[in-house]
């Protein structure tokens, strides 16, 4: 049977209120989640932008730099990243001695890290692939208005490619979300890692897992609706028309 | 070469002398030249291959000339030679845009920026390379859609209109640089029949205004009509050239009289 007592009790727990505490006290469960998805992301696009630049130039040296980045990234599991940054670097004592310790040694900060090199080299990757498809004509129309090379990038090309990246892109944020479920086995109580509290204090593991699940779908429902709003305003000239 | 026009060398506004052009060792264009006084329209004809595309598109150094001269407005193009493809490239970037904002040219798939808006499309590069404020360059916009008869269009992206519409948003977004030359390539090639008046008209309105065009063309009516110079290639050369009234309706070679048989009704 389902300890459905159990789980109206625990629910404040994924909202930052385990305890009887009030809600939003701690981070806990949702807002770590969308903390570790809203950092990763917005740095990995800032990243993944450029990259994705050095990823389509001519310069061999450079696109086959980010290639192997990317290769690396997408190779291999964000689980074995993230144990590597956190638990693997540590094993160094110049990095122990180094500035960057007081980094490194932060769960918090080691699970961005992470999430964001691994987003950005499959944002590179879509990114890159919009840029390569632009339409030859409007790059010709950009040459031939007189835009320098860089202007027509940051005009043209880019705005063009990001739009034309919406759809794969949605996939990409969905993706990333139920992998931040990891952040739980570096110690951080994200909505799989409240759950995972939850289970060992109880020995119950049906419902707190069952009320993740909950939560991270209805957050892919918010974040599908989201991308389909943003997919009616950017890419509007993609639509049949209709009138 | 010879125009039939007698203006002065001073009202001069493109010179293009003896541009050669080879792709590998085939060779598209043996030494073509051109001389666009103020106010001049010029057609380019000839069958497909002839070389006439590219010559335009090496104008602006779309394509890259082997040799030759390009001058606007008595500014010589600086060019030098390309170490790796032995093809001419400019000298300086900031030369060649300068140039290119003075030579608008509009294209045989009209090369609208799809994801802007129409304004957009005509405000972007004045806005972004001539330096016009957005509020000039939408005044702008605004006179020149109006000029090609669009109404109503600001707002709507490429995609959702006729080709005709297309083609006179893109002559509108060349207009828009107040251009010296404007380069037309093949401007109706890609319209269904009953949509290339609307666009030939147009053009016509702007040869009328004393607009230097050079127009590549099948479009014979126009090439009589409206040019006042016309030039027949043929294997990357000028086969024969003058004023279309004559040229057109009495040649000189055989082969434009082949051509010529072959392209009017």
């Amino acid at each position: 049977m389902i300890d459905f007592h159990l789980i109206l009790d625990k629910l404040p727990a994924f909202l930052g209120g385990a305890d009887g505490q009030p809600l939003l006290s701690t981070s806990d469960g949702i807002v770590m989640t969308l903390q570790l998805l809203g950092a990763s992301l917005l740095l990995g696009m800032l990243l993944a932008i450029p990259l994705a630049l050095g990823r389509v130039s001519k310069n061999r040296l450079l696109s086959g730099s980010v290639w192997l980045y990317t290769y690396v990234f997408r190779g291999t599991p964000l689980l074995v990243q993230l144990f590597i940054i956190y638990y693997g670097l540590s094993q160094f004592d110049a990095v122990r001695d180094s500035w960057m310790w007081q980094y490194l040694q932060d769960a918090w900060f080691c699970a961005i890290l992470a999430f964001t090199l691994n987003t950005a080299a499959y944002t590179t990757e879509i990114i890159a692939g919009q840029i390569r498809t632009t339409h030859w004509g409007e790059i010709e129309a950009a040459r031939a208005m007189g835009m320098s090379k860089w202007l027509m990038m940051r005009r043209i090309v880019i705005p063009s490619a990001l739009r034309r990246a919406l759809p794969a892109y949605s996939n990409e944020v969905i993706m990333m979300m139920q992998s931040t479920a990891v952040a739980g086995l570096v110690t951080l109580a994200d909505i799989t890692g409240v759950a995972r509290r939850i289970y060992s204090d109880t020995y119950m593991a049906f419902e707190p897992f069952l009320v993740a699940g909950a939560i991270y779908l209805a957050l892919t429902f918010l974040f599908v609706w989201l991308f389909k709003q943003a997919e009616q305003r950017w890419l509007a000239y993609l639509a049949p028309r209709k009138h | 070469m010879k125009q039939t026009n007698a203006a002065p060398a001073t009202d001069i506004k493109l010179r293009v002398a003896d541009l050669h052009k080879s792709y590998g060792s085939h060779e598209v264009l043996k030494g073509v030249s051109l001389t666009a006084h103020a106010g001049d329209v010029i057609s380019i004809i000839g069958s497909s291959g002839s070389g006439k595309s590219t010559f335009l598109r090496c104008i602006n150094m779309l394509e890259h000339p082997n040799s030759g001269q390009i001058q606007l407005g008595g500014e010589e193009l600086q060019l030098v030679a390309d170490k790796k493809t032995g093809a001419l490239r400019a000298a300086s970037h900031k030369q060649l845009e300068r140039i290119r904002t003075k030579l608008a040219m509009v294209f045989q798939h009209f090369n609208l920026w799809a994801h802007m808006t129409v304004l957009e499309n005509i405000i972007e590069a004045p806005i972004h390379v001539l330096g016009l404020s957005r509020d000039e360059a939408i005044a702008r916009a605004r006179k020149y859609l109006d000029k090609v008869g669009l109404k109503d269009v600001e707002g709507k992206y490429p995609s959702h209109m006729s080709g005709g519409q297309q083609q006179r948003v893109a002559i509108a977004r060349a207009l828009a640089m107040e251009p010296e030359v404007m380069l037309f390539d093949e401007p109706t090639s890609a319209l269904d029949p009953e949509l290339v008046g609307e666009v030939l008209r147009v053009m016509q309105d702007l040869a009328r205004e004393g607009r230097t065009m050079v127009v590549v063309t099948h479009e014979m009516g126009f090439a009589r009509e409206v040019s006042n110079h016309v030039i027949f290639l043929h294997k990357g050369k000028i086969e024969e050239q003058g004023n279309p009234k004559e040229v057109l309706v009495n040649p000189q070679s055989e082969r434009l009289a082949q051509f010529l048989s072959g392209s009017l009704k």
